[in-house]
């Protein structure tokens, strides 16, 4: 164990003084941040509604098919909340007169729409010429956040395997390997020591974004276990190249094409039609977003988590056996 | 400490032997010279040996360890000193020898120490990525004494290095050979194996032509002459005689008490010399 920690400690140390790997480390949350600041402005679209008790329990359900809203006990708690930074309106009732109250700032198609909203359930028994029908289309975050901020971390779990890649070819470089082969230490213990940032990178960097781009209260655990067994793919390939190039510039090439799988899988998934589907089954990374989009949704199971690990694991399974003797051969 | 029985090694896996059944052992206690030009199998014998490539042919047992499934545990009493200095740049000095002295599982000496035995010590905190050829030299010669090795291996260990640091790495290597580490030394350098060897083996073309002691090969192959300058008035004088035959001998002994000597010396064969007799070729 001793010897696994010297290996990992020694990149970590390398890595930190090198600027390529620091921004590969602060790259994903600079991408986390600027996609916050996105989402922020298309949340900004959905109406936050602050009540007091003067509006009834039944308006507050209607009301909240529409927007955000939040109960406070009284007018003067209301008020407060408006005051808040971000955009929130009042509602209050006095007899049969509703009134909005507003800091000034907020947009004017958002009162617009409240104005609705109220008039609408006033005038629920009212009847009209035409039949009004209000429905959603399935969404319940963001498409920019839910696809977004998974796409990222698929994305980003290639980084800890080019984390591996770039410090293996230094040790080619430098030769360096020759003398870790002359130490006593073993071949698996040199594995797994230098393989440990291709699964702490990732990890670090998905519970960071998933952080920044605030989905609440997700299932941490379930997204470290996905994040575990996708990150072997790329800890797999980063050692492959790793160990059969000496140039850096060269071996950060080869690893960007795994990019084209990733991305390929990611926005299939996105965008064919589910009946399609069977044409991404292949690939890991399309069960990984698919796993990941669950946990983010709120939806995902244990079981189904974990039938996504195991057809990962079993693809990574058959691409380690193809590729395994070549990696071998390259750490002689 | 090392045997070795019939090895055969090929690079491409078919009858153009790197190293052409190849037979020698050396001794607990032994500094054993392994000498040839560019080419001739050196490396890739001490590549056998410490493990670094596959075992094809033959028998190898290094301090104890059967080479075709050497245990990690022999690496313990090893040391390599490789001849292209390969030390983490990004690391410093000290930085490098604490790393790898945690990879082994014996006690171990200080870096500290080493480094002031290598004349480090004043860069100990300095990446090795700044230092000169010679200082990431001598950072992977220190680095292979970081296990204090019974069975020490040096691949050309003062090529490139100016003679006087040169002179201290010997000295170390004197050393530690008077304190019991076994020493196989690979070089093309024949005054430094003729300084540090008890006995060498010659090898050219995967062939090791001979093994013996510098002192026995001299011997063998030397000439037994001795070459004078000597002032007879005022004119310099040069000859050269046999030690071996009488009439000679006298002649010697003659203007050494009759004349004043310039220069006198005897003409021993060199290693080189030696070299090239047994082998036809030159060391380059």
């Amino acid at each position: 164990m001793k010897k696994i920690f010297t290996i990992t400690m020694r990149d970590i140390v390398s890595s930190l003084r090198d600027s390529m790997i620091i921004y590969i480390i602060i790259f994903p949350f600079i991408l986390a941040v600027i996609l916050r600041m996105m989402t922020s402005s298309v949340g900004a679209t959905t109406v936050n509604i602050a009540v007091d008790n003067s509006i009834d329990s039944t308006m507050v359900e209607y009301l909240e098919d529409f927007g955000n809203v939040e109960t406070f006990d009284s007018i003067e708690r209301v008020n407060k909340r408006v005051n808040d930074t971000d955009d929130v309106f009042g509602l209050t009732k006095k007899g049969l007169t509703y009134s909005i109250i507003q800091e000034g700032n907020e947009r004017a198609s958002s009162v617009d729409l409240l104005e609705y909203m109220v008039s609408s359930y006033e005038n629920q028994n009212l009847d009209l010429p035409i039949e009004v029908e209000v429905s959603d289309i399935g969404w319940n975050l963001s498409p920019i956040k839910q696809y977004g901020g998974n796409l990222l971390i698929v994305f980003i779990s290639v980084f800890g395997g080019m984390i591996i890649l770039i410090n293996l070819v230094e040790e080619k470089q430098e030769n360096t390997l020759s003398a870790v082969n002359v130490s006593s230490i073993t071949r698996t213990q040199y594995v797994i020591g230098k393989g440990l940032l291709g699964f702490m990178v990732p990890i670090i960097h998905s519970i960071g974004i998933l952080a920044i781009l605030n989905y609440g209260q997700i299932n941490y655990l379930m997204v470290i276990v996905v994040i575990l067994c996708i990150a072997m793919i790329s800890v797999l390939i980063g050692f492959l190249i790793g160990v059969t190039n000496d140039n850096i510039l060269g071996a950060i090439s080869s690893m960007k094409m795994l990019f084209i799988p990733i991305l390929g899988s990611i926005f299939g998934a996105i965008f064919l039609g589910s009946q399609w589907h069977y044409l991404l089954y292949w690939s890991p990374f399309y069960w990984a977003f698919n796993a990941l989009n669950s946990i983010i949704l709120k939806e995902a199971t244990w079981s189904g988590v974990l039938l996504n690990c195991s057809i990962i694991i079993l693809i990574t399974g058959i691409i380690f056996a193809l590729l395994s003797k070549k990696i071998k051969r390259g750490l002689n | 400490m090392i045997k070795v029985e019939n090895l055969f090694y090929s690079y491409t896996k078919d009858s153009k032997y790197a190293v052409d059944d190849v037979n020698f052992e050396v001794a607990k206690g032994e500094a054993f010279g392994f000498l040839g030009p560019s080419g001739a199998g050196k490396s890739t014998t001490q590549g056998i040996l410490t493990g670094l490539l596959p075992m094809q042919d033959g028998l190898a047992e290094v301090a104890g360890y059967n080479m075709k499934n050497p245990s990690r545990k022999m690496f313990n009493k090893l040391g390599v000193s490789f001849e292209q200095s390969n030390v983490y740049g990004k690391l410093t000095a000290l930085e490098n020898l604490e790393f790898y002295r945690k990879l082994f599982d014996v006690e171990t000496i200080e870096p500290n120490v080493l480094l002031e035995i290598v004349g480090l010590s004043h860069v100990a905190n300095k990446k090795a990525s700044t230092f000169s050829k010679g200082m990431k030299h001598r950072l992977t010669f220190a680095r292979s004494m970081l296990n204090k090795p019974e069975l020490w291996f040096l691949d050309e260990p003062t090529t490139g290095l100016d003679p006087a640091i040169a002179n201290q790495i010997k000295d170390v290597i004197k050393e530690k050979s008077k304190e019991g580490s076994t020493i196989f030394l690979t070089t093309h350098n024949m005054f430094i194996a003729d300084e540090l060897c008890d006995r060498v083996g010659f090898i050219i073309d995967g062939v090791l032509k001979l093994i013996d002691s510098p002192r026995n090969l001299k011997l063998k192959y030397g000439q037994k002459l001795v070459d004078i300058e000597y002032k007879d008035g005022n004119e310099i004088k040069k000859d050269s005689f046999s030690l071996i035959k009488e009439e000679e001998r006298l002649k010697l002994n003659h203007i050494i008490n009759n004349y004043e000597i310039e220069l006198m010396h005897t003409k021993e064969a060199t290693l080189e010399e030696i070299f090239i007799k047994v082998t036809g070729r030159g060391l380059v």
